[in-house]
């Protein structure tokens, strides 16, 4: 998180969807772009050129201003996830403050999966990022295809590893919003315990997370009606 | 490792969002269409563009007045930076001239990147100059009528609409500035990112090959001191077991002799054994000097064969030595000695019973010779062919190996060959034979230290 000058009260807060080519990071970015109002976002940047470079990236902002009227922009990035593009990942990771890896559920990706996976450890680490600490969730994104693991594999894979994992049909626009409140939510704890967001800031946690999922078109989620009780 | 900051986690200024050339243009014939100025300020409050329109003589008359002037001033400066609400929709400046100034700020992902001035222009509602100015001593209302004739009459609702469909085109704009800044920034950061990465595993990469280098230095340098303090010893088990064979210790058993004649035997493999090794250790510390006299080769070539002869016929092979006239050569007669006994050792070794070995010389021309020696062993096959010269190279390097030795034999011979401004070359397939041939230069000119580099098989295989 960047802190601008304190008495202009405005925080940057950056999280990255991180995956391997084609998981769905665009598509989830795409999907929320729908779903939150234009009121607390802005365009989705979206650059695809097929020249030589082939540059695969998209961004989208999302901000508020709180009651304690501090201005919060909130940035949404996915990486390039060619193979070739590994140091462009190194450096849309920089400075994230949470992130969430999106990873195609299907058996048959199971290999780049893991690559992918300790290529983003690699990467967190060479950007002086903690991962054991740094909020982290994992999307098991197209749980439509045949040959997507089912639930008890998921259980499976939540009992070994520490990051929630969310079940997303991303394409339909299903997990997304779930995804994004789970990220947002650990980014907030996290950003609580290092910048005493609440105390110092006077932004408790219903109000950052309310001031975006009030304007999140919620249908369709499990997520409480507390989205809408922050605003 | 660390990465340089990135420009994806600064904030950009609206100049670098834009390409202000093209930007002004669009608003150059924007001004045109619709007759008003246009002014586009940043953040900080510098002025991007400025196009004005139809109200230079006006504005200018009243500048010249001392009053006007300062009440101009503090309208251009209210206009200019009082705060704005950082919502999207126009506010609006009165001059005290009458005219107006509709204002909007660019906001962009939630910042204010800076306003638009859209004026000034004369509300449709309110033509006539102000009371306040026409009462004024000192200015003409004939004339500042007829200037104020010239600036252009608006509808404020109109204006509020002409503003806000130029700042959807700020957005536009803006936006696919941002985009544009992106694409290139980023392929650059990630150029150099990767360049980065490359040159610190090349630094890796350098440290680790002088941490070798250092490594094979030591090495030489203990394998020299080694084999010094082995041969020492050594020369005395060889002594006194030739003394007792000689019977000064007493009178010996044919059993006590048969034992004795054998540690000898081991004792002189060892002993070469570790003079090759203290041979290579001086050739790669380049500690070695020829000492250059008359050599007559032909002797050399008997000499080495006799030597190898008892092993020869032990293992059932034929050997023949054919000098033919030879001129006496300028050499060092040791080292040359040692080459074709290494040779000859090797063709020995490396032919199966039944067979034979032929040492053969020639003249050739240009004031050289060659000295050849033939097998018809075993061979050694096109792929080994070019490392047999390297140091401590076998082709069967396991250690159950059947043949002895430590792999030094062949970097001795071409190191000792090369001093002399010669070379040693090699013929060979397997199961055929082989032929190993030195050619030597009649007048040997190096009599310098040798420092004909030896690379050991190790070093060959690993970083060069
Ligand atoms: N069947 C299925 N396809 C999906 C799903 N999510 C994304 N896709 C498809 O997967 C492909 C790659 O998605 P994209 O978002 O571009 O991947 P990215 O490279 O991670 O940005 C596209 O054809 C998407 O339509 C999903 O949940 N189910
Ligand atoms: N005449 C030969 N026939 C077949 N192979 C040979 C011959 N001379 C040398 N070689 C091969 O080259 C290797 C290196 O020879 P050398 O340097 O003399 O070491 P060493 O004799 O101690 O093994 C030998 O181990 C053998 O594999
Ligand atoms: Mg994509
Ligand atoms: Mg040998």
């Amino acid at each position: 998180m960047v802190l601008f000058n304190s008495d202009s009260r405005e925080i940057a807060v950056k999280v990255v969807y991180y995956g391997p080519a084609l998981s769905g990071k665009t598509t989830n970015l795409q999907s929320l772009f729908q779903k939150i109002d234009p009121c607390v976002r802005g365009r989705l940047m979206t650059l695809d050129t097929k020249d030589d470079r082939t540059l695969f990236f998209d961004m989208m902002p999302v901000f508020f201003r709180t009651r304690s009227g501090v201005k919060v922009k909130l940035k949404l990035y996915t990486v390039p996830g060619q193979v070739m593009h590994e140091s462009t990942r190194r450096i849309v990771l920089q400075g994230s403050d949470a992130v969430a890896f999106v990873a195609d559920s299907r058996r048959s990706e199971a290999a780049s999966t893991l690559a992918y996976w300790n290529d983003m450890l690699k990467n967190l680490e060479a950007n002086g990022l903690d991962w054991r600490s740094l909020p982290i969730v994992v999307q098991m994104n197209k749980r439509d295809l045949p040959d997507a693991r089912g639930d008890g594999e998921l259980d499976d894979l939540r009992s070994v590893i520490q990051p929630p994992v969310l079940p997303a049909v991303a394409i339909r626009g299903e997990g997304v919003v779930e995804t994004l409140y789970a990220v947002l939510q650990r980014c907030y704890r996290s950003l609580d315990r290092a910048f005493s967001l609440d105390e110092r800031l006077q932004i408790p946690e219903r109000e950052f997370l309310g001031q975006i999922f009030s304007h999140v078109d919620l249908r369709g989620t499990h997520l409480p009606a507390e989205g809408a009780a922050g605003r | 490792m660390s990465l340089p900051p990135s420009f994806l986690n600064q904030r950009l200024p609206l100049a670098d969002l834009l390409d202000l050339r093209s930007f002004a243009e669009v608003c150059h014939s924007f001004s045109e269409l619709y007759r008003v100025g246009l002014k586009v300020f940043d953040e900080e409050g510098n002025r991007l563009v400025d196009v004005k329109v139809g109200n230079a003589d006006f504005c200018g008359y009243l500048w010249s007045k001392p009053a006007g002037r300062a009440r101009c001033m503090e309208t251009v400066g209210r206009v200019k930076s009082e705060r704005l609400a950082e919502e999207a929709r126009p506010v609006t400046f009165a001059c005290f001239s009458g005219c107006r100034y509709v204002v909007q700020p660019i906001l962009y992902e939630g910042d204010c990147l800076g306003r638009v001035v859209f004026g000034p222009f004369v509300p449709e509602e309110e033509r006539e100059l102000p009371e306040a100015l026409l009462g004024h001593a000192d200015l003409d209302p004939r004339r500042a009528a007829s200037y104020q004739s010239k600036i252009r009459r608006v509808p404020m609702g109109t204006a509020g609409k002409i503003l806000k469909h130029f700042m959807d085109l700020v957005d536009v704009l803006v936006f696919t500035g941002h985009k544009n800044l992106i694409a290139a920034k980023l392929h650059i950061e990630a150029v150099r990112e990767s360049y980065r990465e490359l040159s610190e595993k090349n630094q890796k990469l350098a440290e680790s090959y002088s941490a070798l280098k250092e490594l094979d230095r030591l090495k030489s340098s203990f394998l020299a001191t080694m084999s010094h303090e082995l041969r020492t010893p050594l020369t005395s088990v060889i002594g006194y077991s030739e003394m007792m064979l000689e019977g000064l210790g007493g009178p010996l058993t044919a059993e006590q002799r048969e034992y004795l004649g054998i540690i000898m035997e081991k004792g002189e493999n060892l002993l070469q054994l570790i003079t090759s090794i203290l041979d290579i250790s001086k050739i790669e510390a380049g500690r070695v000097r020829l000492v250059l006299s008359e050599v007559d080769v032909c002797q050399l070539m008997r000499d080495a064969v006799a030597t190898l002869l008892p092993l020869a016929r032990k293992r059932g092979l034929k050997v023949s030595c054919e000098p033919v006239q030879l001129p006496r050569i300028h050499a060092d007669r040791d080292k040359l000695r040692q080459c074709l006994v290494n040779l000859c050792s090797n063709a020995v070794k490396f032919t199966p019973a039944g067979g034979s070995v032929v040492v053969r010389g020639e003249a050739l021309g240009g004031e050289r010779l060659a000295i050849h020696v033939t097998d018809s062993g075993i061979g050694i096959s096109e792929e080994h062919l070019a490392k047999v010269f390297e140091v401590f190279f076998q082709v069967d390097g396991s250690t159950t190996r059947e043949y002895g030795g430590a792999g030094l034999g062949l970097a001795i011979v071409k190191s000792y060959v090369e001093a002399h401004g010669g070379e040693v070359q090699v013929r060979s397939a397997p199961g055929a034979g082989s032929t190993f041939t030195v050619v030597l230069p009649i007048r040997s000119a190096a009599a310098g230290p040798l420092v004909t580099p030896v690379p050991s098989a190790a070093a060959a295989g690993g970083v060069r």
